[in-house]
């Protein structure tokens, strides 16, 4: 359905712009509207479609979302704090799904200017609000039964796994900092208390090694000295870009922790700590397992 | 002297590229258009054809996205180019910007006071002005950042250039920081909006902000043209300026605010581009004359022709993404500019104040 | 004629021109002369206009120059200082044509062009016309500016009112070669009606050039004469605090004077 061109005769067209106007520019084609063309900016959103199986619909991503890996496939639209409006409608799609956090602010006048509809579809803070995401998503895209089942299915195991942990209250909890790599201004950021990450944390046992409470807190090399945790938990990118344990724990700051001096400092993906999910009961186990790694080995 | 030089034959060779360059902009991109639906259009939107239901997303697009955006990218190379031209009179020196004297970068200040603290009880005021409060904080920063400039560089009566390259570089220094502090104390989104306006983007066009830069432009162009003459002869220096028939203080302080009410309408809205008023004038010069009278004409046509090729090549590369603008100048502008100034450096010509 | 009457000039404390009042003789070639620091150049600048005095009147031609707008004053009085440096580059035709720019609002006109030439002419500078002014050595940039400031007080025979030129040490950075070919040029001047007043570094060359001298001291009219005979040895030495004495030339008669340090 989409014909547009591949990258080779774009670049081609480009470099012979004035000419290749009236040579290669062709008529649009009219607009279809009976299938469902969904561009959805949210990693999360993303990986829900998929999981209940209604990926069908979407012909659009963000530059972010990258799970499940057959999700690169699809067209990405770019970063989605930076998308233009143009690239967004140019795959015809009607319906552009978001969580809310997309910018600039004015593709959304953009888009309702042209007639596509924007649907938000917050995602909340707790597995019930993940659970009511999917179930919503069921309904609206015509995946009830596969959207109740996971839910109800992520709900059961979320609930056993919780009840597990109460094994942790009267353990030694350690001190954990979770460091997130910030892109945008290069730097590491904290999980404070409160966040989907610290509350993790808490149920595998663990106390977060920041105070303060709210999202995400920037990290100087004091900042993480005086956190003092006894483990740390990097996210791929900022982990990635040494390569190794020993390497991050090189890092100022970092290299005063007990977590370097002890080795002990992990790696975990990004969107284990992020957001509720499906996949939410194997990163708390894999988080269980590296606070407490003398009594983890259970599936 | 504009007749015998053949002027004439090279405004009409910027417009035809000029012509090209936004045919070519507004027919490529994410969606494509040919320049019979284009026409078509067109009628239909002064009125003259009835529009038809099947064609109305490209039609919208057309009409709402892409002429706007596509008229905004000349106007910004066209005030680019202007501005470049006209600091570098000024300033008598190659090596100036736009962003030199304050300009673009107090505009980016308080367009980022808005986006960073709009929200909160001190700015709140701002909430009833919407969308206006970007352009309208950008306009008032760029504003004072200008003047303070001037006035840390004017002294009894007499504008001394050198101050005032060196007051627009603190002032400069001074509002990046400030920006800087405020996308530091930002939360996460608002962090990352500065970044991406600051990188320069033609995305959020539409119709009232394009008339606005237009008007703007060409009031600022009007008044401008009158200036050549004074500003060859400040080429001589102030005192041989004056002795000419020329006030150049009253000058000075008058091509100024009309600079700087330019760029920041404009930086307001599509955020901070560099390059181009450096580079502009300086290819011109090389190609043709240092006469301002011909300058000041030949950068708008120039400029704006310049930025259509950058915005084609921004939505172009990774489309249906695009670069910020910011990026493209930086990467074409820099290598230029660094040629061109070791070509000079070679030819041995003299780039010093008078 | 241009007189100044009562003239002082400030510039925060310093007090640099000091109740100056002299009229500078029309039609003639008048020299200032004085050491540094003395406030020639503050003193040709009030009498061009280009400085506002802080007390007393600048007169051109019974006409306070306070009066006279700056267009009309550009077409009537013309300055040419030290080296010129233009920061970007133009052909040498196009830095003459800034001299006409008094003349004319948006576009020269065929006689404004029939000026430039005959302007370049007679610093005998035709065969750069259309070269690069950067390329030019420093006493042929100076020709240049010469042609420019000549353009702008061009007397053809149609004109009336007296013309004015001012030379602000004109010279100081050009070989001998230029130096006496610039001072020729603006002597010739006299006859086609045009008065100049100069400061020239240079004793001698200010004496053997001048027709009128005005000597200046800490800013003050040390001396006026038409006679440089008049000038003394007692003035030079105090105002310029060296050893001052007359020598003849053996073969002309024509005397001059020889320095040695005081």
């Amino acid at each position: 359905m989409n014909s547009r061109p591949s990258r080779a005769t774009r670049t081609a067209t480009a470099v012979a712009s004035l000419a290749l106007v009236f040579a290669f520019a062709r008529p649009l084609q009219a607009q279809g509207a009976q299938p469902e063309r969904v561009v959805c900016v949210s990693k999360q959103i993303n990986e829900f479609m998929f999981a209940i199986g209604a990926q069908g619909v979407l012909v659009g991503r963000d530059l972010t979302s990258i799970y499940p890996p057959a999700i690169v496939k699809l067209t990405s639209i770019g970063y989605h704090r930076a998308l233009n409006a143009e690239g967004i409608i140019s795959l015809r799609p009607t319906l552009f799904l978001t969580d809310g956090n997309y910018g600039p602010a004015e593709v959304t006048a953009q888009l309702e200017k042209v007639g596509v509809p924007i649907l938000t579809i917050k995602p909340g803070q707790s597995i019930d609000s993940a659970a009511a995401l999917l179930v919503t998503l069921g309904k609206r895209f015509h995946r009830e039964h596969a959207a109740d089942s996971i839910a109800s299915a992520m709900k059961t195991k979320m609930a056993a796994a919780l009840k597990d942990t109460v094994k942790w209250a009267n353990g030694p909890k350690p001190r954990v900092l979770i460091m997130h790599f910030g892109q945008i201004a290069n730097n590491y950021l904290g999980l404070r208390r409160g966040s989907i990450g610290d509350q993790m944390l808490r149920w595998a046992g663990g106390v977060n090694a920041l105070d303060s409470i709210g999202g995400m807190q920037r990290l100087t090399p004091e900042a993480i000295a005086k956190a003092a945790p006894d483990i740390i938990i990097a996210t791929d990118v900022g982990f990635d870009r040494f390569g190794s344990g020993e390497k991050f724990a090189a890092m100022p700051g970092v290299d005063l922790t007990p977590a370097a001096k002890t080795h002990r400092i992990y790696r975990i993906e990004e969107d284990d700590v992020m957001y509720y999910g499906p996949r939410t009961v194997d990163a708390l186990h894999r988080i269980e397992a590296i606070l407490h790694p003398a009594a983890a080995g259970r599936k | 002297m504009p007749e015998r030089r053949g002027y004439g034959r090279i405004y009409l060779l910027l417009t035809v590229l000029l012509a090209a360059s936004v045919l070519a902009s507004a027919a490529l991109g994410a969606f494509r258009f040919t320049p019979a639906e284009m026409f078509r259009y067109l009628l239909q939107a002064i009125g003259i054809s009835e529009p038809a239901a099947t064609d109305a997303l490209a039609r919208n697009v057309f009409l709402h996205l892409r002429l706007p955006r596509v008229i905004v990218a000349g106007l910004t190379g066209a005030v680019l180019g202007v501005s470049g031209t006209l600091m570098q009179g000024v300033f008598r020196n190659p090596i100036v910007e736009p962003g030199l004297a304050g300009t673009s970068a107090g505009a980016a200040f308080g367009a980022a006071l808005v986006f960073v603290l709009g929200e909160r009880t001190t700015l709140a005021f701002t909430q009833p002005l919407g969308t206006l409060a970007v352009p309208l904080f950008a306009f008032i920063g760029s504003f004072l950042a200008t003047m303070l400039v001037y006035r840390a560089s004017a002294s009894f009566g007499k504008v001394n250039v050198f101050t005032l390259l060196l007051a627009g570089i603190a002032v400069n220094a001074v509002c990046t920081a400030g920006t800087g502090f405020l996308s530091y104390i930002a939360r996460d989104p608002q962090a990352r909006n500065i970044t991406f306006w600051n990188l320069g983007t033609f995305t959020t066009a539409n119709w009232r902000g394009t008339i606005v830069i237009a008007v703007v432009f060409a009031i600022s162009f009007a008044a401008l043209s009158r200036h050549g003459k004074s500003l060859n002869a400040l080429m001589l220096g102030e005192d041989e300026a004056a002795s000419l028939g020329i006030d150049p203080s009253a000058l000075i302080l008058r091509l100024i605010i009309i600079n700087t009410a330019m760029v920041a309408v404009d930086t307001a809205m599509v955020g901070v581009i560099a390059f181009i008023g450096l580079v502009v004038p300086h290819i011109l010069r090389m190609l043709w004359s240092s006469d301002y009278t011909f300058l000041i004409p030949a950068s708008a046509l120039a400029g704006a022709f310049l930025m259509e090729v950058i915005d084609v090549i921004a939505r172009f590369v990774i489309s249906p993404a695009e670069l910020p603008i910011g990026i493209i100048t930086a990467v074409i502008g820099a290598p230029v500019f660094l040629w061109i100034l070791l070509r000079q450096q070679r030819a041995g010509s003299v780039v010093v104040d008078g | 004629m241009v007189e100044l009457r009562g003239v002082h000039y400030r510039a925060g404390a310093a007090h640099i021109v000091r109740g100056v009042s002299l009229a500078f003789r029309a039609r003639k070639f008048n020299v200032i002369l004085g050491p540094n620091g003395a406030g020639k150049s503050t003193l040709l600048k009030l009498a061009t206009g280009l400085l506002e005095a802080s007390e007393g009147a600048v007169i051109y031609d019974d006409e306070p120059v306070k009066a006279i707008g700056v267009g009309p004053l550009a077409r009537r009085r013309a300055v040419l200082s030290q080296h010129v440096e233009l920061a970007f580059p133009l052909p040498v035709e196009d830095v003459v044509m800034m001299g006409r720019y008094p003349h004319f609002a948006r576009v020269p006109s065929q006689h404004d062009r029939d000026i430039i030439a005959q302007a370049l002419e007679v610093v005998e500078m035709t065969a750069f016309r259309v070269r690069s002014y950067s390329t030019l050595s420093g006493g042929e940039q100076q020709k240049v500016q010469l042609a420019r400031v000549l353009a702008q007080i061009w007397m053809d025979d149609q004109q009336t009112g007296e013309k004015y030129l001012f030379l602000d040490e004109p010279t100081s950075n050009l070989d001998i070669y230029y130096e006496l070919h610039l001072l020729e040029a603006a002597r010739a001047l006299l006859a086609r009606g045009c008065t100049v007043i100069a400061i020239l570094h240079d004793i001698n060359q200010a004496l053997r050039y001048g027709d009128a001298f005005f000597v200046l001291e800490k800013g003050r009219l040390a001396q006026e004469t038409d006679d440089e005979s008049a000038i003394s040895a007692e003035l030079l030495e105090r105002v310029f605090r060296v050893r001052a004495r007359r020598a003849t030339d053996a073969r002309s008669g024509e005397t001059f004077w020889r320095f040695d340090p005081g």
